[in-house]
């Protein structure tokens, strides 16, 4: 083991070449995930209502939809987006743009799935109670189904949050110095370190991963949630 | 079904991949966008001083943007996706240690070489001596290089496992998994001088092709092509390209090679 | 200057084909022995004594908080420093084992740290999934079998795992294709399957946008085929399949 080649560039594979250049490095995976992660929420809510409250064609449409994003490969999604975007719009997205994008709709489809299993978990009685309140459909989601589907999809969340954590190492394909990236330049410049160099890159991935799960652990134990099962 | 999709995808890019002169527009720009290595010592590589892209690649893409009087903009490319940099119209030109093959040029323009090197293998002491030998080992390459495609090509009873990086593959020999690995000379040269325990191994002193390294240009841009061309052959001329190489292969380098290639020897 | 212009020509294509097989191949492996081993640590963890309890609960974090690609390293060059030279040496050489006309042939050791990496992180995976199905079916039904006089390990099996796996067959089906995809990950340690095969293919004829076009196709016809397959058997044993 040598510690040396990760205490020598530890300033590097934390920030990148920040202060003197853009951010890079842990920094950057930090950023890279809260954007994807609160978009793939928003996005995942808002599809996951829209498959529950939708019915035949626009459901079968946005289900193929989803199923796409579900089927390939991040890393071949990321590759396209990139490549592809610029040509087919005629405009330029910056390249942590384009993994944010990426990296949201995949997490957004997912979510999506258990946010609508959610909503439909919610039994018809709940649903015609609320009908024969006299409360519209959308009343009755917004009002009785969500506040009580909400908190048992919270598992799911996390779940896709410390996924995202771990994708966001994928970003190396279109050259995002991010936590791997910036790594596999010290690895190259070292040569001879592959070992230590990725068990310390590991080790981080673990902690962040470890430290969200826990955080929401602690979150759903605060509010006397179930922690359901996690899907 | 997947070619008229193909074909459909073809048709729709074409239309959008279409190009003016591209001299003129990095003119009118004032910035010339070159994809490097940023993993590749000492061709490209991040200096762990300033953090930026640095290398012999860089000092030739310095080299070509003073002569068009631009400023220099480095990309950080690998061997997955230069080309797609370069057909996607995301940068101009490509300096990533870039051997020059027919297959290739189909795809794009190449320079006249500005660097030669052999392909040569690295093993542990003793079990490597001559090319024939090659046939019954297990041979780590890097993913992406033209040392992967002739080592197929030329010994096909060798079992080539590619891997990502040169660290990896090299990694993969000290374990054993390998029992060789493969690369150009110049970067073989330079691993070893980093070994801790390099008295085990050696680089056998033969190779097994002969490659020519050149700017990746995109396809018809002559006028781009020429003025690379001509700054590379004024860079011989000045003594300036002599300069470069000894930055990083002369004697007081841990790499030193005596240049042998010279720019116009070949093209 | 077109970005689809030429078409790949027969032989590459058939090396993707071959690298798509090799997925195929690896990802029906891995998604056997993951099974197996997953619903192992599930029963391990349910039934199990505490110190089993504590250790399949480690374990499986530690499978599910770092990221495949590390593990893959791990396994590859990791295992081989820690191991016996002996033992190195000898899962690196190749051994076949004659089986009437066929060779069964020993994989290389590229397959060997693939196919454990893999299989590992599918089974924490879908251990927890088994343990979120379990978590589904109800305390009360648990009591009731006791009270009818099974021991705790009888409930499990033919009461508890059965009702579990109903519920958690959709998210198992996930895990799965999880699988599939992950398998291109097994690339950086030199294993030729897909992905490896595209890049191979782009490396020789520059024809990146081709080369990994045809292999995300190939991608998302294997997991829409086996997605579909799972949702289809979901829909035969309808029984809160898809419900919680």
């Amino acid at each position: 083991m040598n510690v040396s080649v990760i205490t020598d560039n530890l300033g590097y594979l934390l920030a990148g070449a920040w202060p003197d250049g853009p951010v890079g490095g842990l920094m950057l995976t930090l950023i890279l995930s809260a954007a994807s992660g609160l978009a793939s929420a928003v996005l995942g809510l808002v599809l996951g209502i829209a498959l529950a409250m939708s019915g035949g064609r626009t459901r079968r449409v946005l289900t193929l939809g989803l199923g796409l994003f579900r089927a390939v490969p991040i890393v071949m999604l990321i590759f396209w987006s990139y490549f592809l975007l610029p040509i087919l719009f005629g405009f330029a997205i910056p390249e942590i743009g384009t993994v944010v994008a990426a990296l949201s709709l995949v997490g957004g489809a997912y979510l999506s799935y258990a946010v609508a299993a959610g909503i439909e978990s919610i039994g018809r009685g709940q649903w015609e109670a609320g009908l024969a309140l006299g409360f519209g459909r959308w009343q009755v989601l917004r009002v009785i189904v969500l506040p009580r589907a909400l908190p048992a999809m919270a598992p799911s969340f996390v779940n896709q949050w410390t996924a995202l954590i771990k994708d966001t190492s994928l970003a190396y394909v279109i050259g995002v110095p991010e936590l791997s990236f910036v790594a596999t330049q010290v690895n190259n410049r070292a040569m001879v370190y592959p070992a230590e160099i990725f068990l310390f890159v590991g080790a981080v991935y673990g902690c962040l991963c470890l430290l969200v799960d826990r955080l929401a652990a602690l979150v759903a134990r605060e509010r006397h949630l179930p922690r359901a099962g996690r899907a | 079904m997947r070619r008229l999709l193909t074909f459909a995808l073809a048709t729709l890019l074409s239309v959008g991949a279409a190009q003016a002169d591209r001299l003129d527009d990095i003119k009118k720009a004032g910035v010339l966008r070159v994809a490097a290595f940023d993993s590749n010592p000492p061709f490209g590589f991040v200096d762990p001083n300033t953090k930026q892209i640095a290398g012999l690649d860089v000092d030739y893409a310095k080299a070509i943007a003073d002569t068009i009087g631009v400023k220099l903009d480095l990309r950080p490319t690998n061997p997955a996706n230069r080309i797609p940099l370069l057909t996607s119209g995301k940068v101009d030109l490509v300096l990533a240690n870039f051997t020059i093959t027919d297959e290739r040029a189909k795809q794009l323009d190449f320079s006249i070489p500005y660097f030669a090197s052999g392909q040569q293998f690295l093993a542990k002491k003793g079990t490597l001596t001559a090319p024939d030998q090659l046939n019954g080992l297990r041979i780590g390459a890097d993913k992406g290089t033209t040392n992967e495609i002739v080592l197929r090509r030329d010994f096909p009873k060798a079992t080539v496992v590619a891997f990502d990086d040169t660290p990896f593959a090299f990694a993969a020999l000290r374990n054993g998994n390998v029992q060789a690995i493969t690369q150009d000379g110049p970067k073989l040269v330079g691993l070893l001088a980093k070994v801790p325990d390099k008295e085990n191994y050696e680089v056998p002193a033969f190779s097994i092709s002969n490659d020519y390294i050149g700017v990746g240009i995109p396809k018809g841009e002559t006028r781009l092509r020429e003025v690379v061309n001509e700054t590379l052959r004024e860079l011989e001329a000045g003594g300036k390209a002599a300069a470069i190489y000894d930055r990083w292969f002369g004697p007081d380098t841990s790499q030193p090679l005596p240049r042998l290639f010279r720019i116009g020897d070949h093209s | 200057m077109s970005l689809f212009g030429d078409l790949l020509a027969p032989r590459y294509l058939i090396w993707l084909l071959q690298g798509f097989g090799v997925t195929l191949a690896l990802s029906a492996a891995v998604c056997l022995a993951g099974t197996i081993l997953g619903l192992a640590l599930c029963c391990l963890r349910e039934t199990g004594s505490r110190v089993g309890r504590t250790a399949t609960i480690a374990f499986v974090s530690l499978i599910r908080n770092t990221p495949l690609l590390v593990q893959l390293f791990f396994w590859y060059f990791g295992a081989a420093a820690l191991m016996p030279a002996g033992l190195t040496a000898w899962l690196n050489s190749p051994h076949s084992l004659p089986l009437g006309p066929a060779d069964l042939r020993w994989p290389a050791y590229e397959t060997l740290a693939g196919f454990v990496g893999l299989t590992l992180y599918a089974a924490a995976h879908i251990a927890e999934e088994c343990r979120a199905g379990l978590d589904g079916f109800r305390a009360a039904q648990r009591e009731a079998a006791l009270a009818l006089g099974l021991t705790g390990l009888q409930v499990f099996r033919h009461i508890a795992l059965p009702q579990a796996l109903r519920i958690a067959w959709l998210p198992m089906v996930g895990q799965y294709l999880n699988t599939i995809k992950n398998t291109s990950l097994t690339m950086t340690i030199g294993l030729a399957e897909l992905s490896y095969a595209s890049r191979e293919v782009e490396t020789e004829t520059f024809l990146a946008f081709q080369a990994f076009g045809i292999a995300t196709l190939l991608y998302v016809g294997a997991v829409a085929a086996v997605e579909a397959t799972g949702h289809a058997v979901a829909r035969q044993n309808p029984a809160g399949a898809a419900r919680r």
